[in-house]
């Protein structure tokens, strides 16, 4: 009788216990902001246990984001504030005059697309500039232009003439008309200093969607992989795939989301630079690795590759993976994303699995 | 055992038990499976509007004042889309209907969110 009370008492106390750590530990919050910034939504989750330090991270990552928006903004009138305080601006203004010196992240991120418009030999140009102008995305009237301009303006597009000068912290377009267009890197800089933000502030675990450009840090809430889902490039509310992603980036060029129609055709922005038109090999591709800058960058340059070329490429480069649904309805990506990407390709797609 | 024992015993399984219980309770609330589905607008930062989104209901639209001046909204029953917005490239009306949770339209010129709430498959979609 006595040791089976004291057994019971035992069993009691034991679930006391269990039950009060499960109440007071393990209280991890979720703190989500939202913000439009650098022309998209960009949303921020951040997990952990105190709430104020949740809040003052996300504050601290939205900080730098603003930086690097405000330094790579093309877009300011002249004589405002924003146009002073943006490199991009400063250093268009004395294209084919001088050098402009320049915040050691618009040199970092210039280095980084100098470097990649080689790997990809052109198929990726930050000076695109007057080219972007002329097709005119974004603003009220954009149109298909005239061949002959569109030609006067693919003269003045070529990194070769860019000069970046990384002693001096300095950067020179060599032809005067040549013009910047960040459009293609900023973003995923801006989300990969965003991430560092919140390291710095403690955070473990944090997903950054600046608009469907993601770059998760650590694990999800339950311990588990992050699930992201690449989006169907015809079917709005379908998925094609869903990625398995921790401390990764994940970042899709696609056909379908910013573009206009004209003579019956579909006008997309992601140009080519050689040809000066919309390039036509890829319907979405979706870069992932670890540092959202470079995913934000691959994006593009897969997306402009021949699929065959574009996974070539990939394969080549360390830590660097791609999936792609090509122009013709074929889904391709690198053996190494095996395990780690759940294909559910719908009607109209081929996924071979032998790739 | 005496009676006090025994009714310190119950006491005690019970608040375990009760304890056990909320936890699971409030960790299946805080994992989103809210049984009603629902979309949150907002615009220019703030949440103007929540709608309710079941089979049945009809056909309503309603306005809501973006950066750029006013943008329609219409719901029919479970879904929601924006019809009419004054921004250059239309991108949130091209996009058409929304109805799955963790679904949103996005108009960056008018700084407006239609989000759908509800347990979404995956943690985020990029595009």
């Amino acid at each position: 009788m006595r040791k089976q009370r004291a057994l019971f008492a035992l069993v009691c106390l034991l679930l006391g216990a269990v039950s009060a750590g499960l109440l007071l530990g393990q209280r991890t919050r979720e703190y989500k902001s939202d913000q439009f910034l650098m022309d998209t939504l960009v949303s921020i989750r951040v997990y952990g246990k105190d709430a104020d330090k949740l809040r003052e991270a996300v504050a601290a990552a939205y900080a730098e984001m603003h930086r690097i928006a405000d330094l790579a903004d093309g877009f300011p009138q002249p004589g405002t504030t924003a146009y002073r305080i943006s490199d991009v601006c400063r250093i268009n203004e004395q294209a084919g005059l001088k050098p402009v010196s320049a915040d050691k992240d618009v040199i970092a991120m210039l280095t980084l697309a100098k470097k990649y418009h080689s790997l990809s030999e052109g198929a990726f140009d930050v000076t695109i500039g007057p080219v972007m102008d002329l097709w005119g995305f974004g603003r009220n009237d954009p149109q298909v232009p005239p061949p002959g301009r569109l030609g006067e303006a693919l003269a003045l597009v070529g990194s070769k003439d860019l000069v970046v000068n990384e002693r001096e912290q300095t950067v020179f377009l060599r032809k005067a008309g040549m013009k910047l267009d960040l459009g293609a890197v900023a973003k995923g800089y801006a989300t990969e200093k965003a991430i560092q933000a919140l390291k710095r502030h403690g955070i473990e675990k944090a997903l950054i969607d600046a608009g469907g450009n993601i770059r998760v840090l650590g694990k999800s809430r339950r311990d588990i992989p992050w699930r992201i889902g690449i989006k169907d490039p015809r079917k709005a509310d379908a998925l094609t795939a869903v990625l398995a992603l921790e401390d990764s980036a994940a970042v899709t060029s696609g056909d379908y989301y910013r573009y206009f129609e004209a003579g019956g055709k579909r006008w997309h922005h992601i140009l080519d630079p050689r040809t000066g038109y919309p390039a036509a090999e890829n319907m979405s591709v979706t870069a992932v690795t670890a540092d959202a800058g470079l995913a934000d960058v691959l994006s593009t340059v897969f997306f402009v590759l021949k699929p065959e070329k574009a996974l070539e490429l990939a394969e080549k480069l360390e830590g660097v993976d791609l999936f792609l649904v090509a122009d013709d309805g074929r889904i391709l990506h690198t053996p190494g994303l095996r395990g780690r990407v759940e294909v559910k390709a719908g009607e109209g797609y081929r996924h071979d699995q032998g790739r | 055992m005496t009676r006090a024992d025994r009714y310190l015993a119950a006491g005690i399984l019970l608040i375990a038990i009760l304890s056990v219980a909320l936890f699971y309770y409030r960790s299946s609330l805080s994992s989103g499976k809210a049984a009603s589905v629902g979309a949150v607008i907002s615009a220019q930062g703030k949440i103007v509007r929540k709608i309710d989104l079941s089979p049945g209901g009809g056909k309503t639209t309603f306005l809501v004042s973006g950066r750029l001046g006013p943008a329609t909204v219409e719901v029919e029953g479970k879904r929601v889309r924006m019809v009419d917005a004054p921004c250059p490239e239309r991108i949130c009306i091209k996009q058409g209907w929304i109805e799955n949770p963790g679904e949103s339209i996005v108009c960056v010129p008018g700084e407006t969110v239609i989000h759908v709430e509800g347990a979404a498959p995956v943690d985020a979609v990029t595009r």
